[in-house]
């Protein structure tokens, strides 16, 4: 293989790696927090894309723009979902159990009823955006790097320090951090540990709502697209580091870039399967995960 | 005791008003009991696109059928169709294959899309002796397995890759400009793979080099990976198998990235044969792209059958769109049991099975799909299926093989301009 195609294929993985980093945070930060593993977290992507697509279509606005409906509308979603669904699960069981299992059994739950509603709505038709400006590839020393993909990783990169910036100033962000480290000792500070709990899982979801925007420009939209994303987002968040921001990113960046560079020398198909022997070679010699703290 | 005395009675009574009333109505009525048919589609699922269009395609030609006086053999049954989903599952449609025959007792079965749900699903009709008409599945070994019951309108696999190529050669003859590379990218599930398997049999025997031989499963997020690999081996033409969703992806990314292949896309159909596909996707993506398909897509323009422009108009106020290579096959499915019945003069599974043995269907609403006619080898398979292959110009899909149902109008691009041409 020359240099040329090496260095396209490794432009071609940081692109997808970030957006998968991306996609994956806010399902670390809910694990971070809540210790729920959000099974329906494709889903809420799904949903998402499908609010920026509707967005365009019925009202013509701009996806980028959609943004500005698409995270609030998430958040308030993910918000609801937690307090009007998880929290009781997690009020049921006693103090004494940290992760709380049947959460997972119930997002899955939640993941269900998401995508065949969506069936059900939306119909099966695979649609997709089509914005009226065309926006050129950018040429990176002869290599086309696609607008919207840069987009998406970059803003996957910014949102990921913005969010660790935040959790580590704010006072809702320390409150969050505090929850997460010990949630009995949080509430007899003084922390509202349900609601720091609910706005956890709506930050988690307005992220998606973000992602959803910016993907709806490139990805085709179907109600079964969540699960292709669900799938690598666990991948990348247990290589990353359960819980950790910027292992969220970094994990993205590893499966994309192997799997962009192993497709050259094997099929696509064997480079993913490969992908999944790195992530277990990883987890054998950093069992916490690249980011992860033991 | 009261009670149940005040209860048991009118039970009693309505009882038997009932199965007197059932009585009456077996004996005189039963010559026109509608006959039922099932049709195993993937409604949801990966392929619920093109099962849905299947589906109203079916049920249009059983509206049609009814309409005009039902089977006339039968004194005037109806038809009845029982749409079960096999959620593009194998598993899933065995089920319901069985389901179909032992409860909904169905007298025949069409059906059901993905090669890799019918293969298994026929083998449960079979075992049943329920005959069963097999709607889009294109692996050969289907109609290759000495089975008594199951029939294929369709093309098999091996008549797909033979006409792709064969239509690479009659551009070659016509412009003297022939591809030498080939690269072929397909799902990695049964259709995709036994269409890859006969392109590179086929292509070797006619003097075409494969350079790149890719497998992607279903529901890909990306295809940056497969397409720089196309890049590096720079082929003449690129051969793609994959269903709507990853075809409208890779077909983009392809812009995007604004790779050439100086011979083109050949897309065996999947993605590129559905509507929905030409929707999501702006006219650059597909301009000058062959699609090998099931169906003659300019054949409304060119028929003056009411049946096939009501069907057309049909499908129209029901999908938005009017009919496609998906529902024109769930169509002719229906008219070629209907055929069948009334030559049986029963719905009696055995006595139908022979019926369909004996098709012979030279013209009518059966052969809207392009086919040159329908009658089945002892294998079951219409040895009269042809597809069509069609060119992407200017905002049309216009048939260019087989060269006797090109238009005149319509002269191939080949080979076709680079990116920055366009």
């Amino acid at each position: 293989m020359d240099f040329f195609i090496l260095s396209f294929a490794v432009t071609n993985g940081l692109l997808l790696g970030g957006i998968y980093g991306g996609v994956a945070l806010g399902l670390s930060l809910i694990f971070g927090v809540l210790r729920v593993v959000n099974f329906a977290h494709g889903s809420f992507l799904m949903l998402s894309l499908y609010i920026s697509f509707w967005l365009w279509s019925i009202f013509g606005l701009d996806p980028y723009l959609s943004a500005l409906i698409n995270i609030p509308a998430m958040f308030m979603l993910g918000f609801a979902v937690q307090a009007l669904i998880i929290s009781p699960l997690i009020k049921r069981e006693s103090a004494l159990v940290v992760e709380p299992l049947s959460a997972l059994l119930l997002t899955a739950g939640i993941f269900l009823v998401l995508d065949n509603a969506a069936l059900m709505a939306f119909g099966p038709d695979v649609r997709a955006v089509q914005t009226s400006y065309y926006m050129p590839s950018l040429m990176l020393g002869g290599i086309p790097v696609n607008s919207q993909r840069l987009i998406g990783a970059v803003a996957a990169v910014i949102v990921a320090a913005a969010l660790s910036w935040w959790l580590r100033t704010s006072h809702l962000g320390r409150s969050i951090r505090a929850t997460a480290q010990n949630r009995d000792a949080a509430a007899m500070s003084g922390i509202n540990v349900p609601f720091v709990y609910a706005v956890t899982f709506g930050i988690g979801c307005g992220i998606l709502g973000l992602f959803g925007a910016l993907m709806s420009t490139f990805i085709p939209i179907s109600p079964s697209i969540g699960l292709s994303f669900g799938i690598k987002s666990f991948i990348v968040v247990v290589l990353g580091g359960l819980g950790s921001i910027p292992g969220c990113i970094i994990g993205g960046i590893v499966i994309g870039v192997f799997e962009a560079v192993a497709s050259q020398f094997v099929t696509a198909t064997s480079a993913a399967i490969g992908s999944l022997a790195l992530f277990v070679l990883i987890l054998i010699f950093r069992p916490a995960g690249i980011m992860g703290r033991a | 005791m009261h009670r149940d005395r005040f209860y048991t009675k009118p039970g009693l009574w309505l009882a038997t008003a009932f199965s007197m009333l059932s009585l009456g109505l077996a004996a005189p009525a039963s010559a026109a009991d509608p006959v039922k048919i099932g049709c195993a589609l993937p409604l949801s699922g990966g392929s619920a696109t093109v099962g849905n269009q299947t589906r109203v395609g079916a049920q249009i030609a059983v509206n049609q059928v009814n309409a005009n006086g039902g089977i006339k053999a039968l004194g005037g049954a109806p038809l009845e169709i029982v749409f079960a989903d096999t959620q593009s599952k194998a598993d899933v449609g065995v089920t319901e294959t069985e389901r179909l025959i032992t409860r909904e007792n169905v007298a025949v079965i069409c059906g059901s899309f993905n090669s890799a749900v019918t293969f298994p699903a026929t083998e449960v009709a079979e075992r049943y002796k329920t005959p069963w008409i097999v709607v889009g599945a294109v692996k050969d070994e289907i109609t290759e397995r000495n089975f008594k019951y199951i029939f294929r309108i369709n093309n098999k696999a091996t008549f797909d890759a033979r006409e792709q190529i064969d239509a690479m050669d009659l551009l070659g003859q016509e412009s003297g400009k022939k591809p030498k590379t080939i690269a072929m990218l397909y799902e990695g599930s049964d259709w995709g793979r036994s269409h890859a398997g006969n392109v590179k049999k086929i292509a070797a025997e006619r003097g075409y080099d494969i350079v790149v031989d890719e497998a992607a499963p279903p529901n890909q997020v990306d295809f940056s990976n497969q397409l720089l690999k196309i890049r590096a081996a720079a082929p003449d033409a690129i051969i793609v198998a994959l269903y709507t969703p990853d075809h409208l992806l890779f077909t983009r990314q392809m812009m995007e990235q604004r790779l050439d292949a100086p011979f083109g896309i050949h897309s065996v159909g999947g993605g590129m044969e559905d509507p929905a596909f030409y929707k999501a996707l702006p006219q650059a993506a597909v301009d000058y792209a062959f699609v090998q398909e099931d169906w003659q897509i300019d054949k409304i323009k060119t028929t003056q059958d009411p049946l096939m422009l009501d069907a057309n108009k049909k499908m129209e106020e029901e999908l938005g769109y009017g009919l496609s290579a998906y529902g024109a096959q769930g169509y002719s499915s229906v008219y070629v049991i209907a055929d069948a019945l009334e030559r049986a003069g029963s719905a009696d599974r055995e006595k139908l099975r022979d019926a369909i043995a004996q098709t012979d269907i030279k013209d009518g609403p059966a052969l809207i799909t392009g086919y040159l006619g329908i009658k089945f080898d002892e294998q079951g398979q219409n040895t009269f299926a042809n597809g069509v292959i069609s060119q992407n110009l200017g905002g049309e899909r216009r048939t260019i093989w087989p060269a006797q149902s090109r238009s005149a109008d319509v002269k191939p691009v080949w080979p076709v301009p680079g990116w920055s041409e366009r």
